[in-house]
């Protein structure tokens, strides 16, 4: 069966196979033969193709971060489920999510308030700047999911909002 | 001979690698070392390495740090006689300098009424032309603030705005389009306000790819002030300094000698006492004073290694009241450091900062490479502070030198679980225009590919994906499984 491995926001699918005691890496219509070794903590031989080079591997759930000849790279592992879903989307709910992670400076609207489209939300820190988040559609203000002074990480949701329904 | 301090313990009111650079030098000189820290910062080294810790609160982490009061109350809990304050922070605050005096701890830094008079942009600038040194055009809201708007107009454009009490780059602006420039002075104002609790600004012209060379002084409380060279920080995002170099491959030794004196000059005119930096803009042949900075840099190192001194320690012997050890001419640089901020950031998403776990560390070392570090593997890489987590310093006879030691150490150098600047620094240095020191201040603007991610080959791709395929049990299992059933149908033959 196929797996798959997100590099770079692609999806790249291989599956493994062996005989004897080295592993064969099939990447499309390519056979790489490859073995790997440990040689310490996170350290690894990495031998592909006869040649051998040193490599630094951090597994952390679906991640795999590694570096490799001074670059580092991070693949994740892609579920089946989830390649081949569409992106499920609400359509009643529209949230307005952190461009970046950093800090609530201060908050314009309250819960239940009705919003126009790029309205004003609320005001977030980051890298030292301000910036303005602003309402994706209009609607009315459903959770505010943090408080002011309180820090985010990227693509974290900041303000959920009930979009208006169209008039009949 | 045995020196007597005024002080046995010092407090260290300051995080990440600042604060393990600072214990590093106290202990060594014989003296107790304390930190303060919030509890996001409870597994950091300077916190290990300290022999006490206190632990500080605050409504963010930055604020526990802002926390003079806090913090002065801790220095006398652990019976420190003196506080350094590091860079940032407090560093620059003139009534936390006061504070300390009024509470008889010893503060690591000029006495506040200089933090008062260079530190603020508007009177130091005041002060440095009356003195003879030049300075840039520029528009003062605290002149005249009811014309502030027509006299920045009348600066031209583009124009910077900055706040008066600023530094580090917080809430500068940039105005190309005079149309947007009572909002952009709003949006300096509000950031003034928040981040030095002074909204006051200033306006000056804007030179188009300057340099930015700064000059390290030291002086003692005998009245004798010395320069220590230059050091070139041009290379900036967001007016934030990412590689820093000494000496300045844009300076003939005429005008390197002319910019350290003046800022050797500045010094002695605001009898400047321990480290401070005086910044110039640099372009056509020309400089011109930019600001002071009343404190320790961030990019001291470079300077520590091509003069061979401890700039902490000399900072607490000042401190302590004793007289420089060195004269001017005793100060002659040897060979050519660079060093290189390692950041927790995306270059290729412009710059945006990044946050995780630290898996593996594994810093570069060797004979002319320097870390300095706040980071072990296993800390969260947070969003509360600032995105630096280290510096990497290299020393070499020359700046080719220099500049293949830093590749190679970058190269070297391991860091997973969170995306850095590494790459991107590496392929900085490798650059033909760096190489050749044509940089600027819009460098990277102008060397956009130096921010973006290389497209991997299909080669480094299948190691990769092999990596990732021989590190996952399942597949590794899957692909084990298959010729042990093959000897099983062989055995079910039989």
């Amino acid at each position: 069966m196929a797996h798959a491995f997100r590099l770079d926001g692609h999806d790249h699918e291989l599956w493994l196979s062996r005989s004897g005691s080295v592993y064969q890496v099939h990447v499309g219509d390519t056979c790489v033969p490859a073995t790997l070794t440990a040689r310490g903590a996170h350290v690894h031989e990495l031998t592909v193709r006869d040649i051998s080079e040193r490599v630094v591997i951090a597994c952390r759930g679906d991640d795999v971060h590694v570096h490799l000849d001074g670059e580092t790279y991070l693949l994740r592992y892609s579920h089946s489920l989830e390649r081949f879903a569409g992106q499920a989307t609400d359509e009643a709910e529209a949230i307005a999510r952190a461009p970046m992670p950093g800090a609530v400076i201060s908050i314009a609207v309250e819960s239940g308030a009705s919003v126009r489209r790029g309205q004003a939300l609320l005001i977030i820190e980051s890298m030292k700047m301000e910036t303005t988040i602003t309402a994706p559609c209009d609607g009315t203000v459903q959770t505010l999911h943090l408080h002011v002074g309180q820090t985010f990480d990227s693509d974290a949701a900041l303000v959920t909002l009930e979009r208006l329904k169209e008039a009949p | 001979m045995r020196h007597e301090w005024p002080f046995g313990s010092v407090l260290i009111a300051n995080r990440g690698e600042i604060a393990l650079r600072i214990v590093r030098s106290v202990q060594r000189l014989g003296l107790r070392a304390v930190v303060v820290y919030h509890a996001i910062d409870a597994g950091a080294p300077a916190v290990a390495r300290a022999d006490q810790s206190i632990e500080i609160h605050g409504s963010t982490p930055v604020a526990a740090y802002l926390d003079g009061t806090q913090i002065i109350a801790a220095a006398a809990r652990a019976g420190a006689g003196a506080i350094h304050p590091g860079y940032g922070f407090l560093s620059e605050n003139a009534g936390f300098a006061r504070a300390c005096r009024e509470a008889g701890l010893v503060f690591v830094g000029p006495a506040p009424e200089v933090i008062e008079k260079m530190g603020d942009k508007v009177t130091a600038r005041a002060f440095v032309a009356r003195g003879g040194f030049p300075v840039a055009p520029s528009a003062i809201e605290d002149d005249d603030p009811g014309s502030f708007i027509e006299r920045a107009r009348a600066v031209g454009f583009p124009l910077l705005i900055k706040p008066a009490a600023g530094g580090g780059g917080k809430g500068m602006r940039i105005v190309r389009d005079p149309a947007l420039l009572a909002s952009e002075i709003e949006r300096a104002r509000s950031e003034g306000q928040r981040y030095f609790g002074d909204g006051r600004l200033y306006a000056e012209v804007f030179v188009e790819n300057p340099r930015h060379i700064e000059v390290q002084v030291l002086g003692d409380a005998h009245g004798n002030v010395v320069h220590l060279h230059e050091r070139e920080c041009s290379v900036q995002r967001r007016f934030q300094k990412i590689v820093e170099e000494t000496p300045s491959p844009a300076l003939t030794p005429d005008l390197r000698r002319e910019i350290c004196a003046a800022a050797a000059g500045i010094a002695r005119n605001a009898n400047y006492t321990n480290a401070g930096t005086v910044e110039f803009i640099y372009g056509d042949g020309k400089f011109y004073f930019l600001e002071m900075n009343t404190r320790l840099q961030v990019e001291h190192p470079v300077t520590e290694q091509v003069l061979g001194i401890d700039l902490v320690e000399q900072q607490l012997r000042v401190a302590a009241g004793e007289p420089l050890a060195f004269k001017q001419d005793d100060l002659q640089p040897h060979g050519h450091a660079i060093e290189l901020r390692i950041y927790a950031e995306d270059a290729a998403r412009g710059y945006l900062p990044t946050t995780g776990a630290i898996l593996v560390l594994q810093e570069p070392q060797g004979v002319g490479v320097r870390v300095d570090s706040g980071i072990r593997a296993g800390q969260d890489v947070s969003a509360a502070f600032d995105p630096m987590l280290a510096k990497l310093i290299v020393h070499a006879p020359t700046r080719d030198a220099a500049i293949a030691l830093g590749r190679q150490a970058l190269h070297d150098y391991v860091l997973l679980g969170c995306k850095t600047n590494i790459g991107f620094l590496a392929r900085l240095l490798g650059h033909p225009a760096f190489a050749a020191g044509e940089i600027h201040t819009g460098f990277l603007d102008a060397h956009p590919e130096v921010a973006a991610e290389p497209i991997v080959e299909p080669a480094i791709l299948h190691k990769l994906l092999a990596v990732a395929a021989l590190t996952s049990r399942p597949l590794r299992d899957a692909a084990d499984a298959v010729p042990a059933l093959h000897a099983a149908i062989g055995a079910w033959r039989n």
